[in-house]
């Protein structure tokens, strides 16, 4: 196990190191935080920022919410660095004015309270310590208005019988593409897949784990699927009712990026 | 991502080679582009302040002043503060908020910042022209001076266009540009509004809004004291930089293509006075915000003239340029037993420490004065008329 790191857009200077406190939520500044720097949202309630990384969503709020950050930085209270989804001009003000290093368009589900995290606020480095990252490729392939959806055997390491795409570890050297239809080949015996789009590379995180996934949009006219052993079923499901099946982590919302796609029927081979 | 560029010398800056403050300032407005997307910094003309008063900003405020302590480079106004310097009022407040007001209103001195002390500098202070580049704080006079000068900000907060001030730049993205002063939604109005009916329409439309320009039609009477009430009002509650209004301000073709339509009929308006009306009788009767222009003031002391008050206090808040060119009608108002006040408003002074009820006909003190823990008030919104007839006996 090494260091994992994530780049980012960096938003205020300076470098840092400490545990993260992690809100999934708006946060303002001006109400939601105390005067010694404990949260006070009502999802998060009590956490203790004082030289953390604190991730949350982003600000929200009174625009006086930036003194807030410095009046917590003057009293040796404010957190050592911020990381947003989606920053807005006033959490960057109080972090630039306070000299706290800001990160943000980092998706925020990776982080887990007490990871260990450096963060650049120039570069828009971050990394998180003592994790493993695992590239794998996600291929959705679809044969007209169906999705075709592998339900996973209960010998598979991750996730068993949920419901995923056809799915594996890329190989050194194997850019999504190949992963995909090497995969696609091994799981179904189906041998025609085309690639239509490629997706922005999604993060999960499993306890220790880091899975970078590259999803891709895939083709097939053929109907027959021989399995392997790591997929117990499939379906061919109408490509619209994804979400009334429990898949794996971010499966169906990764699928809608590609729904502009699909609807402009861009699917013929 | 590419990014922002910096010039050698603003680099040297960054680095902090021409002192502190400055190399917070340029940091600030650094990072600002990185978020808004800009490519470089652009010079700016004038600069405008908020985050003035005590209650406003704290202790955090008055340090961050101090680090930011060197002179200004652009003519720089100021927003109001806390109270009446020279006159006292509104209300009483504690030794404390007053040792605290003063030093902060020192600093900004200090600065070279003009003491302006009022949310409309663009009547006198500070007068923005079409197309100038500029930074200014305070969400009311951003969207008055973009929307109804054509001159062009985003919407900076304290420390942004105090930043801004110190450089002599801003980052050039947002309204900055062409493309950021388009209207993306038209609004249709079916009946023509009056100055209450303006501020009301703010309310209505700026969680509709968000963080849109919109068009507005139907309304090509709309005078610029209504849509200063719709400016302060629609910029309270959003974070709407712009508007344009049909056959009245002077970018109104810009208009995104696809641009969504909201019909607005006159029940809407009438429900988001009364839904704001707490209709019990006022303790006081504020008016000015944002601060009077010398017409205001010449009405209301029309209004009152010859007659002596009953009932609640009557307040008005103006800019001190305003009431020094408003003799005979501040001398109206005083001798019918009203009060004109000049630095200040109802919603940066410390209100509640003496009233708790407050009759006003301004959109934006309705959502700010109500707050718990902020203006602690409850609030009567409505007309100057209807607000006058609980003091005209």
């Amino acid at each position: 196990m090494g260091d994992w790191m994530i780049k980012g857009r960096g938003l205020a200077p300076g470098k840092s190191r400490g545990a993260a406190v992690v809100c999934d939520q708006f946060i303002s500044p001006l109400g939601e935080i105390g005067r010694d720097g404990t949260l006070n949202n009502s999802n998060c309630q009590g956490m203790k920022l004082p030289g953390k990384i604190f991730v949350f969503k982003g600000g929200k709020g009174s625009t006086v919410g930036s003194y807030v950050f410095l009046d917590l930085k003057g009293r040796g209270l404010a957190p050592a660095g911020i990381i947003n989804e989606s920053a807005e001009q006033m959490i960057v003000t109080g972090a630039t004015i306070s000299e706290i290093p800001m990160v943000d368009s980092i998706p925020i589900d990776i982080f887990y309270n007490g990871d260990i995290i450096t963060i650049d606020g120039k570069s828009g480095n971050v990394s998180i310590e003592n994790v493993t990252k695992k590239k794998i490729t996600t291929v959705y392939l679809m044969r007209g208005d169906r999705l075709l959806l592998m339900k996973r055997s209960d010998r598979v390491s991750t996730y068993p019988s949920q419901y995923g795409g056809i799915s594996g570890y890329m190989e050194a050297n194997e850019n999504p593409e190949q992963t995909g239809k090497r995969e696609i080949l091994e799981e179904t015996g189906i041998s025609d897949a085309e690639t239509v789009a490629e997706g922005k590379a999604i993060y999960v995180r499993n306890n220790n784990v880091i899975f970078e996934i590259y999803p891709v949009l895939m083709v097939t006219s053929m109907e027959r699927v021989e399995l392997n052993w790591e997929n117990s079923g499939y379906e061919w499901i109408k490509y619209d009712s994804v979400d009334k099946y429990e898949t794996v982590p971010k499966f169906a919302k990764t699928f809608q990026t590609f729904l502009p796609v699909i609807r402009q029927g861009k699917l013929q081979q | 991502m590419k990014g922002l560029q910096l010039t050698r010398d603003e680099e040297r800056i960054f680095d902090g080679e021409k002192g502190e403050p400055q190399k917070v300032a340029i940091r600030l407005l650094y990072s600002l582009g990185e978020l808004g997307g800009a490519d470089r910094l652009i010079p700016i003309k004038s600069a405008h302040i908020s985050g003035v008063s005590y209650k406003n900003i704290g202790e955090g405020g008055i340090q961050f002043l101090r680090k930011m302590m060197t002179k200004v480079k652009v003519p720089t106004s100021l927003n109001p503060l806390g109270f009446d310097i020279e006159n006292g009022g509104p209300v009483e407040i504690d030794q404390n908020f007053h040792k605290k007001q003063m030093e902060i209103i020192d600093i900004y001195r200090e600065m070279g910042i003009m003491e302006s002390y009022t949310c409309t500098p663009y009547y006198f202070y500070n007068k923005p022209s079409f197309g100038d580049h500029i930074s200014w704080a305070e969400s009311s006079a951003i969207i008055y001076v973009n929307s109804l000068i054509g001159a062009r900000t985003n919407r900076e907060s304290g420390p942004s266009a105090l930043a801004a001030a110190i450089i002599g730049k801003t980052p050039d993205h947002g309204l900055h540009r062409n493309d950021g002063r388009k209207a993306s939604v038209i609004v249709n109005v079916d009946s023509e509004l009056d100055y209450t009916g303006f501020a009301a329409l703010g309310l209505y439309l700026g969680p509709k809004l968000n963080r849109s320009i919109a068009l507005i039609r139907g309304q090509r009477k709309a005078s610029d004291l209504e849509l200063k009430a719709f400016s302060a009002a629609l910029s309270a509650v959003s974070s709407v930089p712009m508007f344009h209004v049909e056959g009245v301000t002077p970018e109104y073709n810009l208009v995104s293509d696809g641009a969504e339509v909201i019909n607005v009929d006159k029940g809407s308006i009438d429900e988001t006075i009364s839904k704001n009306s707490s209709k019990e009788e006022p303790e006081l009767i504020a008016i000015g915000c944002p601060h009077l222009s010398a017409e205001e003031l010449s009405y209301i002391a029309g209004l009152v003239k010859g007659k002596k008050k009953v009932g609640p206090d009557l307040f008005l808040f103006t800019s001190r340029e305003v009431k020094e060119n408003s003799k005979d009608a501040v001398k109206t108002i005083e001798n019918f037993g009203g009060k004109v006040f000049v630095d200040t408003c109802m919603v940066v002074s410390p209100l509640s420490n003496s009233y708790g009820k407050t009759g006003t006909n301004s959109g934006k003190a309705t959502f700010y004065l109500p707050l718990s823990g902020y203006g602690n008030q409850k609030v009567t919104f409505t007309g100057i008329m209807d607000l006058l007839k609980w003091v005209i006996g």
